[in-house]
């Protein structure tokens, strides 16, 4: 690409350098004329190379007797390249926006979901309490993260804390194991935690969300993996502009009995009257699955939420980011084109002048 | 997961068929979404898709993924 840059740029000079006739040689460059002429006479090009010095990008300047370079800071950068980097930039901006509809609209759509499943787990954490501070043997972190990119640093920040309480929870006769949910966390966690990741779940989001299908990921998560306490980690949406990253406990039956003999809100289960002929222990089975469940499909639906808020966001910055980008290059084309059009004056003026005598 | 406490009490059909209590009330919840009329069936239908790739990882050694 240099080369080409120099090509352009040497066909100017082409008068100076080659005995060959040329016809005039106008200062916006014709592509395939310039590769003709250069296929043939690059050697002579490339030898007279050393004679001259580049400066910027590809001012040829004779050099002097003391090795000095005649003007510093004279550039003079072919306009058609600062043409081809805004038409790149304006595209960019134009498909930014539009990824940044696209989001505000499925942010729309999904936003009530999760606000309105807020109501599922609610009451469990009302009965059986949210202790992340539970001392157990067996922690299951699921980390929840996006499939696709461009989303902010929302799955990164859920990867650091997944890591966090790994560390937090890892010990002498204790174990941590993952469950990764999207590919961005298991791309990050596949590079140092390979060893305990358990279980990874992609393409959750190609159907639209369902409390079927996250209830039969549950099922599928309690079947394969042995836990005492299961530990969710997503981003919870509290505004289009914040996303918090958020940890929710659920511990298994075993646990909460030998919690409710600590005491605490787990020890007012006993002042529940049961019906049916269950026993204590199989509700709290049952309820602990249900609850897995539940907190699971709010869990997937607000980091969806968060996701789509910080696509929105990412791309809103990065328009932004475009249209100053687009503002400085138009400065810098017009900048170069007026020194072009000054440079030609003076060459034609000074050409005039000196057949005059 | 058979329960494990030492009562006598009989776990229930479904837990001794080896489903959990998740995926029971999936089943009665299809068979409550077959009962609706038409123009809402057809909705809830969709309600029900389930699509994920899961693949179990072996000691640091991804397995081949499986479609659900």
């Amino acid at each position: 690409m240099a080369m080409a840059a120099f090509r352009r740029e040497g066909r100017r000079f082409a008068p100076l350098i080659t005995p060959r006739p040329i016809a005039a040689v106008r200062s916006s460059p014709i592509p395939e004329y310039g590769l003709l002429h250069f296929t043939v006479f690059d050697f002579a090009f490339l030898s007279l190379q050393s004679q001259y010095a580049t400066f910027g990008h590809g001012l040829w300047l004779p050099k002097g007797p003391s090795n000095l370079l005649a003007p510093l800071g004279v550039r003079s950068i072919s306009t058609q390249i600062v043409r081809n980097r805004m038409k790149s930039v304006k595209n960019i901006q134009k498909i930014t926006k539009a990824m940044k509809m696209v989001a505000a609209s499925k942010l729309r759509a999904i936003q009530t979901r999760a606000e309105n499943s807020r109501g599922l787990w609610q009451p469990f954490t009302v009965l059986l309490g949210d202790s992340p501070s539970v001392d157990v043997k067996k922690n299951v972190i699921v980390t929840i993260s996006s499939d696709k990119g461009l989303c902010g640093g929302i799955n990164s920040t859920s990867v650091k804390i997944s890591k966090a309480l790994h560390k937090f929870t890892s010990g002498p006769e204790k174990g941590t194991k993952y469950v990764v949910l999207g590919e961005k966390a298991k791309a990050q966690l596949m590079r140092d935690s390979k060893k305990d990741i358990e279980l990874c779940i992609t393409e959750l989001q190609k159907n639209p969300l369902n409390y079927t299908q996250v209830s039969v990921l549950a099922d599928e998560i309690l079947k394969n993996v042995e836990y005492d306490a299961l530990r969710i980690v997503f981003n919870k949406f509290r505004s289009i502009i914040s996303f918090v990253p958020t940890t929710s406990t659920v511990l298994s039956p075993e646990v909460v009995e030998r919690e409710a003999e600590a005491g605490g809100k787990l020890g007012d289960l006993d002042s529940y009257e049961i019906e049916g002929g269950e026993t204590k222990g199989e509700i709290l089975q049952n309820l602990a699955e249900f609850q897995f469940s539940c907190v699971l499909f709010n869990a997937v639906l607000e980091n969806a939420c968060s996701e789509q808020g910080a696509r929105m966001s990412a791309m809103d910055s990065s328009s932004r980011n475009a249209g100053d980008m687009l503002d400085r290059l138009t400065l810098t084309y017009n900048r170069t084109r007026q020194a072009a059009i000054t440079t030609e004056l003076t060459e034609i003026i000074s050409g005039a002048s000196a057949l005059e005598g | 997961m058979a329960s494990t406490v030492g009562s006598a009490a009989a776990v229930p059909f479904w837990r001794a068929a080896g489903m959990t209590y998740i995926s029971y009330s999936n089943i009665y919840a299809n068979l409550v979404r077959n009962c609706l009329k038409k123009p809402f069936k057809s909705e809830d239908l969709t309600h029900e898709k389930v699509h994920f790739s899961i693949s179990k990882w072996d000691n640091g050694v991804p397995q081949k993924p499986s479609l659900r």
